[in-house]
């Protein structure tokens, strides 16, 4: 194992979620029908739980090895790994995505649409109002051209 | 032989069905160039509409959209990391670098040209030797099947970059997704969580384009103030001294598509992940590292995935068995128009074989006339800005994957699969093992417990078959083989051959 190859923040974390995901989804495959018969339902995936927790445990083991992140103590780790993987912009656009989805059926796919194309872009591009609902107004011609005229897909 | 000849040449030379060829064709590769709607919905809406039409005309514009689909599917996949279809997720892996260091223009010219000579094996394959593959493919029983998937699966070992347990975990996560509904042997709701909705399953469309789409959106909002890279489309047409360097490579990967489109239920979406993992143990020296942009990686899903189209052919003109879903179509649009295919089919119509072989050609022609217009309006797709490009890769996301079923629902499932990408991308996950899983899984588990069940339940009988069967053995020794390669076992074993026979 090379000494020089550092742990990710969080790394150790995510790994032991996905132990304990490959445990719920064997304890979710016994559910199925338990050790019935080699060829129940549940045989095939309670298989493949075994192989997911095998290969979760190994992914722990690589990381013996590893030298620690730079961080003190479990705040900081978080923190770190918020401001590196989860930035102010990533979460508002994450936000904007949910919101726009949730508003689809409340107020239809071209208004929600127009309105999530026309605040992301105002957001990513920090201003130019204009621009942007120029933009949004062009790409929602497009998609009806396209979507509803040409090819006759049914939209949300 | 005249007969044969003036079949062969009848989409040619006939106007309407030349024209209804093209139509096909150019539709065909928007409509696989979108996220969500698939070459089978295309077809399968077509096919409604030309129950009155005569069976040429109808099978021109079938055939046309069938490889215009299989192809369209690469644009998008080069273009933002989104697979139009299923059959291109493999192409993405070098296209997409591709294009970030600005050769969009050169990765579509070359996939285009790559295409058809993947297009032209495949149906050479079917004129030649279809009732001979044909036979071969009748003789597959479920373990042979379930040895395919294991095969196919084998695949994390190449897919999975820098840690194999991350590509075994992600590909054991995904056939877990692809489990999810009603077991379709006794109706038992697997992975359901109680919920009805889940019943029908998880589409892997709708995985791929959250894993895809949603994940990379999420990743690009960190190159947001990165410079937008320029595309280079003035040299779209690859060079010949390029197609003939590659040449080599795609009639081997040409082969590997047309022997799995033959298998009925495995697709050009399983031959181009194949065939990529060919080039990448084959290849030496590639153009430049496998993920990274390699031209290899591009050419090699590429020529498969449309070799698997002839493949798809045989059994359906041979044995009257879909080679997949779209032949699945056809079959039914054969017989609503009177014919019945199976082995009597080349006896009773024998210009239905010969015609569908020549109009393959004639699509595989115009595939080369559309595919190479209209680049340089793509490749100005990426080089929009990204605050922009960003929202709607999310619009187009929505869009398809709602196309799918018209399932708000699903629409949810790609935006979690779409953050859980993202998550995952983060610690060093490929997104490629977790659709093999999910297209693999369910294939392994119902041939699993097919040969189960022809054995008795006896485990040592199913062992015993895949011995005493040639062909079970041979595809047993290939698992073996591939798993050792995907062990230190073989390179150990290498290392310690080779200063011997260096000494000797």
């Amino acid at each position: 194992m090379n000494k020089t190859d550092k742990m990710l923040v969080g790394e150790r974390t995510f790994c032991v979620l996905l132990v304990l995901t490959s445990l719920v989804v064997f304890y979710l495959a016994y559910q199925i029908s338990g050790f019935s018969s080699i060829n129940s339902p549940g045989a095939f995936p309670i298989g493949v739980a075994l192989v997911m927790i095998f290969s979760a445990v190994k992914i722990g083991v690589e990381l013996i090895g590893k030298a620690k992140p730079d961080c003190s103590g479990w705040l900081d780790a978080f923190q770190q790994f918020r401001d590196t993987h989860f930035p102010r912009r990533t979460l508002v656009f994450g936000l904007l995505a949910v919101a726009y989805l949730a508003a689809i059926q409340w107020v239809s796919f071209y208004v929600s649409t127009f309105l999530f194309l026309v605040l992301s872009i105002v957001y990513l591009r920090k201003g130019r109002v204009l621009n942007a609902i120029l933009i949004a107004a062009v790409l929602l011609v497009l998609i009806y051209l396209l979507f509803s005229l040409a090819f006759s897909v049914y939209l949300p | 032989m005249s007969d044969t000849l003036s079949y062969l040449l009848m989409a040619w030379s006939d106007p309407q069905l030349l024209m209804l060829t093209a139509l096909g064709t150019f539709a065909g590769i928007y409509i696989g160039a979108i996220p969500g709607l698939s070459v089978t919905m295309a077809v399968s809406i077509l096919v409604s509409f030309t129950f009155s039409w005569d069976v040429n005309d109808a099978l021109a514009l079938i055939v046309g959209i069938f490889i215009g689909g299989v192809y369209g599917g690469s644009r998008s996949a080069i273009l933002l990391n989104i697979p139009g279809a299923p059959s291109s997720v493999a192409t993405a892996f070098d296209g997409y670098p591709l294009a970030q260091q600005g050769e969009a223009g050169r990765a579509i010219g070359l996939s285009t040209v790559m295409s058809v000579v993947g297009g032209i094996v495949g149906t050479i394959m079917l004129a030649s030797a279809a009732p001979l593959i044909g036979e071969l493919a009748l003789r597959f029983a479920p373990r042979d099947y379930f040895l395919v998937a294991a095969i196919g699966l084998l695949l994390v070992g190449s897919l999975a970059e820098g840690s194999l347990a991350k590509g075994i975990f992600a590909a054991g996560l995904g056939a877990v997704i692809g489990l999810v509904g009603m077991d379709p042997v006794t109706a038992q709701g697997r992975f359901t969580l109680g919920q009805v909705e889940l019943m029908g399953g998880i589409h892997y469309v709708v995985l791929m384009i959250g894993l895809f789409g949603v994940a990379e959106a999420f990743y690009q909002l960190h190159n947001l103030d990165s410079p937008v890279v320029r595309q280079k489309v003035d040299k779209i047409l690859p060079s010949f001294a390029m197609v003939l360097k590659f040449l080599p490579l795609s009639i081997r990967t040409s082969i590997i598509g047309v022997i799995v489109g033959v298998l009925p239920g495995v697709g050009g979406d399983i031959a181009a992940l194949m065939a990529y993992d060919h080039a990448k143990r084959t290849v030496k020296n590639p153009s430049r590292p496998f993920g990274k942009g390699a031209y290899e990686g591009l050419v090699a899903p590429e020529t498969a995935n449309s070799a698997a189209v002839g493949g798809a052919y045989v059994p359906m003109l041979t044995l009257g068995m879909p080679g997949d879903a779209v032949t699945a179509v056809i079959i039914g649009a054969l017989v609503v128009h009177g014919l019945n295919p199976g082995p009597m089919l080349m006896v009773e119509n024998p210009h239905i074989f010969y015609f569908t072989v020549g109009n393959l050609l004639l699509a595989n022609v115009f595939l080369m006339i559309f595919g190479l217009m209209g680049i340089k309006l793509f490749a100005k797709f990426v080089e929009m800005p990204k605050a922009v490009l960003i929202p709607l890769i999310l619009v187009l996301c929505v869009v398809g994957t709602y196309s799918i079923n018209s399932s708000m629902t699903e629409v949810y499932w790609m935006l979690g699969f779409g953050v859980l990408g993202y998550l995952l991308k983060i610690f060093g996950f490929q997104m490629g093992p977790i659709i093999l899983g999910a297209i693999l899984g369910p294939l392994m588990d119902t041939s699993y417990r097919q040969a189960m069940s022809s054995a008795g339940d006896n485990p040592v009988e199913l062992l015993q078959g895949l011995v005493t069967s040639p062909l079970s053995l041979i595809l047993s020794a290939a698992v073996v083989l591939i798993l050792l390669g995907n062990t230190p076992l073989l390179k150990k074993l290498k290392s310690k051959l080779s200063p011997a026979s260096a000494r000797g």
